[in-house]
């Protein structure tokens, strides 16, 4: 039973250590990004992207916010978002299910290539399917379908 | 709110949160790798692995990772961290389990917030279970 304990002890010492090496570099290099406005200048970029889904454009910032810093952190400036710039129902549910698929994309991320997980590939593959999901779904949901209409500031 | 502008603070905080998110970490992972690790020295570890095997096979897994889905969806992440630095798992396995739980993970936790945010839950876990499992198969054969 000793033998057992002192193996989970190593081991997840082990683990938390090789994780810390991983996620604080990376974390501050996000925090580096952010102050130096690179997310206000992304969130401009996708601004014409998020026009594809039909939404309006300001829904790229919530976009990006919840992206890169996840729901948890993320829906406190999604909620404010919605509310600042009017944005609809529809897009803001567009906006959730892009989110739940792909959010804390470099968070997710850097916790699995501390075993040897290639990150882009990762990152890329979920991306791309959010992309595409959100996509889907924003040919189903149609501008025009009355229980849509309803605006989040009510 | 977001562009404050570099300084030695910016750096401060990203390490701050850094050291956060691995101490968060910590608190699951120790416990769910401690866990684990003991299920490995009973014999509840093969009744697992024999009873999800047909099921875990679907993604070329074997059984045991079956504990890794439920951790991370369970619980979350670090949780399926955990299980993942205790069991034996080729790097294929942790590739397949990687993209199957990005796209599935706290379930619990994320559905509570998407549901605040005005979705529905049963929506919510349908596309992220049908994504995963269709990736899990994809990368499967990809691989």
């Amino acid at each position: 039973m000793l033998s057992i304990l002192t193996e989970a002890a190593v081991g997840s010492f082990n683990s938390v250590k090789q994780i810390a090496f991983i996620v604080i570099p990376i974390m501050v290099v996000m925090e580096i990004l952010k102050d130096i406005g690179i997310i206000d200048k992304i969130a401009r970029l996708f601004s014409p992207i998020v026009k594809i889904y039909g939404m309006k454009k300001e829904v790229g910032f919530p976009l990006v916010v919840g992206i890169v810093l996840g729901l948890s952190y993320g829906a406190g400036i999604i909620m404010q978002a919605a509310e600042d710039y009017k944005i609809s129902r529809r897009d803001l549910y567009l906006l959730t299910y892009f989110l739940s698929t792909a959010h804390a994309i470099f968070e997710d991320t850097a916790v699995f290539m501390v075993f040897g997980v290639n990150g882009p590939v990762l990152l890329i593959t979920r991306f791309t399917a959010a992309a595409i999901f959100t996509y889907i779904a924003s040919r189903w949901m149609k501008s025009d379908t009355p229980f849509l209409e309803y605006e989040v500031t009510n | 709110m977001l562009n404050k502008g570099l300084s030695l603070n910016t750096l401060k905080r990203g390490f701050i949160s850094g050291l956060k998110i691995t101490w968060q970490l910590s608190k699951i992972l120790v416990p769910v790798y401690f866990i684990v690790t003991i299920l490995k020295h009973t014999p509840i570890i093969n009744w697992i692995s024999t009873g999800f095997a047909p099921l875990m096979k679907l993604f070329g897994l074997p059984g045991k990772a079956a504990i890794v889905l439920v951790m991370g969806n369970v619980v979350n992440l670090y949780a399926a961290i955990g299980a993942i630095a205790s069991l034996d798992l080729s790097i294929r396995e942790i590739y397949i389990l990687a993209i199957m739980l990005s796209f599935c993970h706290s379930l619990l936790v994320e559905t509570a917030i998407a549901k605040k945010i005005g979705l529905s839950a049963i929506k919510v876990i349908a596309v992220r279970m049908a994504l995963a499992v269709v990736f899990g198969i994809a990368f499967n054969l990809i691989l």
